[in-house]
């Protein structure tokens, strides 16, 4: 072998020996790469000829010197640090995993505009005294029922226990945007005065700028100014037709906002002579505010109106809905579902935690006090999450208000907090009371057939050495329900990790 | 003694190796066959169990004799029982590496 090939291969074995020793930590790395350097010019003279190093030395010492790596990897396989006994079923461990369902939750929450608009009431609260009239005999609560002419006869009468109303209805239209392009949308024809009366706080003023104005001012819902505006921030004083009517755009409703019956794409304001126009088959809403007199005679949440015709046949039967129910938020709607959910759980799960135990010994006070107060950090964290996993589901796709969406979410937080709790109680009753930890290793103990000679069911053990659980698999009256047995201090030794949480 | 029981055949192979005067890991490695990959990581493990002990040889004695100094190793007391101990649990291994070779070396 030439010397120059010598010296390149030296060099490459001293620079492999330099790589390696990454693999070292860094206060060992310095020893490790003098040993192995110190060894390498040692083998290299041992197999050296004449001061020459033949082929098959060469491959000798490749071959020692790949034994540095493996030398490395043991030496930092040594220096990590061995890993902690997994602790499973660690009470901590089960608040971190609810606390992040519950983070995941919010955070979905957070995202959808559907829960944001429902999470506050302020936006969509209408005026006290504002009330919606239905025909009684209406087959469908939330359906139209008022003709326009009724609305027009009411409004030109002096009333007693109304000071004013305003008349909507919804109509399947084609409108014409502004580039020429033509889409069927739901629109609302409603009076000038709906949005003054129901006190909805609108970023703009709906009403026409002045009466010289001739063109009906229209509001656009979120929707139809993402789906079919993309968001223009210009879309305001834009020219609309809608049906054989021209509009001018006046804003965009802002989201969440509208809670009537009926979700358009957009409010078509007319003066009421317009809107009692139509034929006499068109039905539409009722809406009215309350006179001193009204409200003093509207005690509960609706109230039957009737009026009286020239002959008892003609009388007419109404009632009159005040928007408080239908407004009170998701909260209400959580608070009700919650109280569901406590008074149904006693059907669906024993409420009792097991306490019988067979010795005289009992956790300490402090023992205690922190196995309830787990108890009730989990039912908090349980209905934290079904608060906003029952938002998540029920406004996930609903843009704008509907029952079906708020009895979605009835159902839903209903769901979760009862299950929930059912699951909490459940855990609970396998935690061991001094340790809070999960037990462990069931055993069956026992056969059913000699239940009166002895118990016959499933022992469990905490797995730090404090307790034992005993679950009876036939309850009899001498051994009901599930019993804890408690292990004095001589079992700790065999147990390695004693620690609680 | 537990240690005893758990050592390796080549663990005893390395032990009566040093015992027998081969104090550096290269002349371990020709005395006992095994490969650079075996001996360097068994030493460090016997040492790591206090049945070896290290020590650089002095830098004027490599000076003079124009080397790098050695990495030397020598049996701990507790390596010594050991040892025994492996010696009759491994008959052959005093057969295998005798102290006459070493010190012919």
């Amino acid at each position: 072998m030439k010397p120059s090939q010598d010296r390149a291969l030296c060099a490459m074995q001293n620079g492999m020996l330099c790589l390696v020793s990454i693999l070292v930590r860094a206060g060992q790395r310095a020893e490790w790469r003098r040993e192995w350097r110190s060894e390498l010019w040692h083998v290299r003279r041992s197999l050296s000829e004449d001061g020459r190093l033949s082929w098959a030395a060469q491959r000798e010492i490749a071959a020692f010197c790949l034994g540095s790596l493996q030398d490395a990897s043991c030496l930092r396989r040594e220096c990590r640090p061995s890993p902690q006994p997994r602790i499973s079923g660690a009470a901590g461990q089960c608040l971190l995993r609810l606390s992040t369902v519950l983070a995941v939750c919010f955070v979905v929450a957070s995202l959808l505009p559907g829960v944001d608009a429902e999470r506050d009431p302020a936006r969509f609260q209408v005026k006290p005294g504002v009330i919606f009239i239905q025909k009684f005999s209406s087959p469908d609560s939330f359906g139209p029922s008022i003709s326009p002419a009724l609305f027009r006869d009411w409004k030109n009468t002096r009333q007693r226990y109304f000071d004013e109303f305003a008349f909507y209805r919804t109509l399947h239209e084609k409108a014409v945007l502004p580039a020429r392009r033509a889409t069927d949308w739901t629109v609302t024809h409603a009076s000038l005065n709906l949005f003054a009366m129901l006190g909805l706080q609108l970023p703009f003023d709906p009403a026409p700028s002045s009466e010289s104005d001739e063109l009906p001012p229209v509001i656009l819902s979120h929707d139809s100014w993402r789906r079919d505006f993309a968001y223009a921030p210009d879309v305001t004083g834009r020219i609309i037709h809608i049906g054989n009517r021209i509009g001018r755009i006046a804003g965009v409703m802002p989201y969440g906002i509208w809670r009537l019956p009926d979700s358009p794409d957009a409010w078509f304001l007319e003066r009421d002579s317009q809107l009692t126009h139509p034929s006499v088959d068109a039905r539409g809403y009722l809406v009215a505010h309350l006179s001193r007199v009204g409200q003093a005679w509207m005690t509960g949440t609706s109230v039957p109106i009737s009026v009286r015709g020239d002959t008892d046949d003609d009388d007419v039967e109404f009632y009159g809905v005040s928007f408080a129910g239908r407004l009170r938020g998701p909260w209400g709607m959580f608070e009700f579902a919650l109280i569901l959910s406590l008074l149904a759980l006693p059907a669906v799960t024993s409420v009792t935690l097991g306490e019988s135990n067979y010795s005289s010994h009992r956790p300490s006070r402090k023992r205690t006090l922190l196995r309830w107060a787990f108890l009730a950090a989990k039912f908090f964290l349980i209905a934290a999450i079904a608060y906003f996993a029952s938002l998540d589901l029920a406004w996930w796709n609903s843009s704008n208000y509907s029952p079906l969406a708020e009895f979605s979410q009835l159902a839903w937080a209903f769901t979760i907090c009862l299950f929930g709790f059912r699951w909490a109680l459940a855990d609970q009753r396998q935690r061991c009371p001094v340790c809070l930890r999960r037990v462990t290793h069931p055993a069956q103990v026992g056969l059913a057939s000699r239940t009166f000679l002895g118990w016959n069911g499933t022992e469990m053990i905490c797995m730090g050495g404090h307790t034992l659980l005993h679950v009876p698999s036939l309850p009899t009256s001498w051994f009901g329900g599930q019993r804890w047995l408690y292990l004095d201090t001589s079992w700790e030794f065999l147990f390695a990790d004693s620690g609680a949480w | 003694m537990a240690a005893e029981a758990k050592l390796s055949h080549t663990a005893a192979m390395i032990l009566q190796a040093i015992s027998a005067g081969y104090v550096y890991g290269f002349s371990i490695m020709e005395m006992t066959g095994l490969p650079s990959g075996t001996v360097y990581p068994a030493m460090r493990r016997l040492e790591r169990d206090d049945l070896i002990r290290s020590q650089w040889e002095k830098q004027s004695i490599a000076d003079s004799e124009q080397r790098p100094p050695r990495k030397y190793y020598r049996l701990t007391a507790s390596g010594k029982t050991t040892l025994e101990a492996s010696r009759k649990r491994y008959p052959l291994l005093e057969r295998l590496i005798s102290s006459q070779e070493a010190n012919s070396l």
